[in-house]
C-alpha cells in the first residue's frame, strides 16, 4: 500500500499548490477499487491511469466548487473478497462521497452493489455487465460509465441484419463478465430474432477445440467470443486452425487490446471486435462528437505515460468526470449526488455521449459502439453505423 | 471414428500430456520426501515465461529458448531445494508441503515483479501451425507435445529402472534409513528429485505456451490439474501419472465436446472424486499396507 500513500501524498501536494483560495474547504473524497494485480491486472493499470489523469485535471483546475478532490485507491487483486473489504473500508473509514470503479471485473462490481446500496453511497461502475445497473429499482445507487452487453447485442443485431445473419453461437467464459452476457442474451435473443447456441469455457482454460468443433458442426453463421482473458487468443488461433474463418468471428469489447492482437498473430486479422469508438478515434468522421475528446485524452495520456492509451483509460476517465459533474451539483450530499447522476443528459465523454435517467443507469447507447478490425498493427474502423 | 471425434481426442491428448508431465513431477518429489510439492505448477509457468523472455527479448530461436528455459527451471528447482528446503529443521512431509505452498506464492510474485503481468507467447517448434490427420486439423505443436512427453516418460522410466542413480533414488524412497546404511545420501536424493521435477515442469511449460500462452498466475491451475492427474493415476506411480494425465485431459475435452461445455471442470472432477472414493490408491497405485 506504500504506492497508495505516495499517491495520496501526490494528490495532497497538488492540492496545496492549487489551493490558495480553498484552504478552508473540506476535500470531496472519491474512492476507487480496481485490480492492479491478479488475472485482471492488465486492465487495472490503464484504468487507474485514466482516473489519475481525470483527478489531477480536476484539482489543477481548482477542484470542484473550490473543494479539492481527495482520491483513495485500493487494489482488489482480482479477488471479490478483497474488493468487498476495501469497499467496507471506503464506506466506513474513508467516508467517501462516491465510489468510482468496481475492481475491473463484472463479478466484483456486482458483489459491491449491495454494499453501496445498503450504505446509500453512490457508485459509478466502470465494468461491463448490464446486470450491475439492472433492474434499476434495486440498483438505485449504482451507475455505469461503460457500454454494456445489452447495447452490444443490439448493435450487433444491426450488423447481422446487414449481413443476413440469424444463427449465432455465444462462446463465453464462466467469469462474471461472461455469465452476465449469456444471461442477457438468453433474455434478448427472442426479441432480436436471433437463434443462439451457448458454449462456455473457464477463464483459465487453454483448449477450446471441443467447443469450436461443436460450433463448426452446427450451422451458425457467426461466433461471438465473450472474455477478457488470454483464452480469447486461443479462440482466435484455434478457430483459424479448424477453418472456422468462413463464419464471422467476433470478439466482445472486453478483448480490444493491442497486446492480445499481437499474441494472436495472423489469426487476429480474421477477427471483428465490438468496441467503443476510442481505439479508432483517428478513423472517425469529423462530425463525430467523440473525435475531439478522444484526441485530447490521447494527447494528455501520451505526454504523461509515454505510451498510447486504450479504451479502458477512456471509460475510467469518463467515470471520474461524471462523478465530478454530480459532486459539483450536490456538494457531496449522497442523495443529491445520486439524483444529479440520474439527470445527466448529453454529456460528451470520451467513450461516448452519456444520457442517464431514472429508468436508465447505463449512460451509453448502441450509437456509441462500432465494429473494428485489426490490420497492419493497429485497429481500423470496420462498421460505423 | 469421424474426424470430429478424432479432433476432440487429439486436443484431449495434448492437454493430457501436459497434465501427465506435471503429475510426474509431483510423483518424483512425493516419492523422495513424502510431501506434495505445490511449486510444481509454478515451475511450469516459469518454463513458459522464461522461454518467452528468451525468444521475445533475447531473440533466440524457439528450440533454444525452450531448452534454456528448461535448464534454468531445473536450476531453480535445485536452488529451491538447497536453500529453502534443506535448511528446514522440521522435515516432516506435512511441514514440507506447507513450505512448498509458501514457495509457490513467492515464485509467482517474483515472476510478476521481474517479468511483468502480461500474458506472453511465442510460435511453436514447427513453422507450419497445423496439419491434417484423417480429416482432423491438428496443431503441429500438439504433435510435438505428444512426442516430447512420450520421450520424456520413456527416459524417466529408463532412468529409474536401469541407471545406478535412479535405483539409488528408488531405494531411498522405499526405505531412507536402509538406503542411508548402504551409503546413499538422502539429501542428494531429494536434491535430484527437485531438479528432475523442476526440469519436467519447466519443459512442460515451454512446450505448451505456444498453444495456450502463459501468464504469471497460470501456474496454480496447471499445478492443480497435474495434482489431480497424479491422484487419479495413483500417487507415486510413473505409469499412473501418464495414465491419469491422459485420462483427465481426454475426459475434459470429451465432456465439453459431447456433453456440455458449461460444466466441464465439474464433470471431470466428479469422475476424479468417484475414482478416489471407489479406489483410493488411484487407478494404478498400490494400496499402502501397514503391518502391525
Amino acid at each position: 500500500m506504500r504506492f497508495t500513500h505516495f499517491l495520496r501524498g501526490l494528490a495532497a501536494a497538488t492540492l496545496t499548490l492549487a489551493a490558495p483560495l480553498t484552504q478552508a474547504s473540506e476535500p470531496l473524497t472519491i474512492g476507487t477499487i480496481l485490480s492492479t494485480t491478479g488475472p485482471a491486472a492488465f486492465l487495472g493499470e490503464d484504468m487507474k491511469a485514466g482516473m489519475e489523469i481525470a483527478v489531477d485535471e480536476i484539482n489543477a483546475a481548482g477542484g470542484i466548487n473550490g473543494q479539492p478532490v481527495k482520491w483513495v485507491f485500493y487494489d482488489a487483486e482480482s479477488q471479490t473478497s478483497k474488493a468487498l473489504n476495501a469497499t467496507r473500508r471506503l464506506i466506513s473509514q474513508d467516508d467517501v462521497d462516491i465510489i468510482v470503479g468496481g475492481g475491473n471485473m463484472s463479478g466484483i462490481a456486482l458483489a459491491m452493489v449491495p454494499l453501496a446500496t445498503q450504505s446509500k453511497v453512490p457508485f459509478i461502475s466502470t465494468e461491463g455487465a448490464h446486470s450491475i445497473v439492472a433492474p434499476v429499482a434495486e440498483r438505485e445507487w449504482v451507475f455505469k460509465s461503460t457500454v454494456d452487453d445489452r447495447q452490444v447485442f443490439e448493435r450487433l443485431k444491426d450488423y447481422f441484419d446487414k449481413k443476413g445473419i440469424t444463427r449465432i453461437a455465444l462462446l463465453h467464459d464462466t467469469s462474471g463478465f461472461g455469465q452476465a452476457a449469456a444471461e442477457e442474451l438468453k433474455k434478448l435473443a427472442p426479441s432480436l430474432g436471433l437463434d443462439v447456441t451457448f458454449e462456455a469455457f473457464a477463464p483459465t482454460d487453454n483448449d477450446l477445440i471441443p467447443q469450436l468443433t461443436r460450433i463448426k458442426n452446427s450451422d451458425v453463421q457467426a461466433v461471438l467470443c465473450w472474455t477478457v482473458t488470454p483464452a480469447g487468443v486461443i479462440f482466435a488461433k484455434q478457430a483459424e486452425q479448424l477453418g472456422l474463418t468462413d463464419r464471422e468471428l467476433i470478439h466482445s469489447y472486453g478483448f480490444v487490446s493491442q497486446k492480445y492482437m499481437e499474441l494472436a498473430g495472423s489469426s487476429a486479422d480474421k477477427l471483428l471486435l465490438v468496441s467503443v469508438k476510442f481505439p479508432v478515434g483517428a478513423d472517425l468522421p469529423d462530425s463525430d462528437p467523440q473525435k475531439a475528446p478522444i484526441k485530447a485524452l490521447t494527447d494528455a495520456f501520451e505526454t504523461r505515460y509515454g505510451r498510447a492509451p486504450n479504451q479502458y483509460v477512456a471509460q475510467t476517465y469518463d467515470a471520474i468526470q461524471l462523478a465530478r459533474h454530480a459532486l459539483q451539483a450536490s456538494g457531496g450530499e449522497p442523495g443529491k449526488t445520486r439524483a444529479t447522476l440520474e439527470t445527466i443528459q448529453g454529456h460528451k465523454g470520451v467513450g461516448g455521449t452519456f444520457n442517464f435517467s431514472s429508468e436508465r443507469h447505463s449512460g451509453l447507447s448502441k450509437e456509441d459502439i462500432v465494429l473494428i478490425k485489426w490490420a497492419d498493427g493497429r485497429f481500423r474502423l470496420h462498421d460505423y453505423k | 471414428m469421424d474426424s470430429n471425434t478424432l479432433q476432440i481426442i487429439f486436443s484431449g491428448l495434448g492437454t493430457g500430456s501436459i497434465y501427465a508431465l506435471i503429475a510426474v513431477g509431483f510423483n518424483v518429489i512425493f516419492k523422495s520426501t513424502g510431501a506434495l510439492n505445490f511449486v510444481q505448477g509454478e515451475w511450469v509457468m516459469m518454463g513458459g515465461i522464461l522461454a518467452a523472455f528468451c525468444f521475445n527479448d533475447i531473440n533466440m530461436p524457439v528450440w533454444q529458448a525452450c531448452l534454456i528455459a528448461g535448464v534454468a527451471v531445473a536450476l531453480i528447482g535445485g536452488l529451491t531445494e538447497r536453500f529453502l528446503v534443506r535448511p528446514l529443521v522440521n522435515q516432516t512431509p506435512f511441514a514440507l508441503t506447507l513450505v512448498t505452498v509458501g514457495i509457490a506464492l513467492l515464485s509467482k510474485s517474483l515472476v510478476m515483479l521481474s517479468l511483468g503481468k502480461n500474458p506472453v507467447g511465442y510460435p511453436g517448434l514447427s513453422t507450419t501451425t497445423s496439419t491434417h490427420i484423417l480429416g482432423a486439423s491438428v496443431a503441429t505443436q500438439t504433435l510435438w507435445i505428444l512426442g516430447i512427453t512420450l520421450t520424456l516418460m520413456a527416459l524417466t522410466h529408463v532412468f529409474f529402472s536401469y541407471t545406478r542413480w535412479g535405483c539409488a533414488m528408488r531405494a531411498a524412497a522405499a526405505n531412507p534409513r536402509a538406503a542411508a546404511l548402504v551409503g546413499i545420501r538422502h539429501s542428494r536424493v531429494v536434491f535430484s528429485a527437485f531438479v528432475l521435477a523442476a526440469a519436467m515442469g519447466g519443459l512442460a511449460g515451454t512446450i505448451i505456451t505456444p498453444l495456450t500462452l502463459m501468464s504469471y498466475d497460470a501456474g496454480a491451475m496447471l499445478g492443480f490439474k497435474g495434482f489431480s492427474a497424479a491422484m487419479l493415476g495413483g500417487l507415486g506411480s510413473l505409469f499412473g501419472a501418464m495414465a491419469g494425465g491422459l485420462i483427465l485431459g481426454l475426459l475434459e475435452s470429451l465432456v465439453s465436446g459431447f456433453v456440455t461445455s458449461q460444466f466441464k471442470d465439474a464433470l471431470a472432477f466428479l469422475v476424479l472424486l468417484l475414482v478416489l472414493v471407489l479406489r483410493p490408491q488411484g487407478l494404478l497405485g498400490k494400496p499402502e499396507v501397514v503391518k502391525l
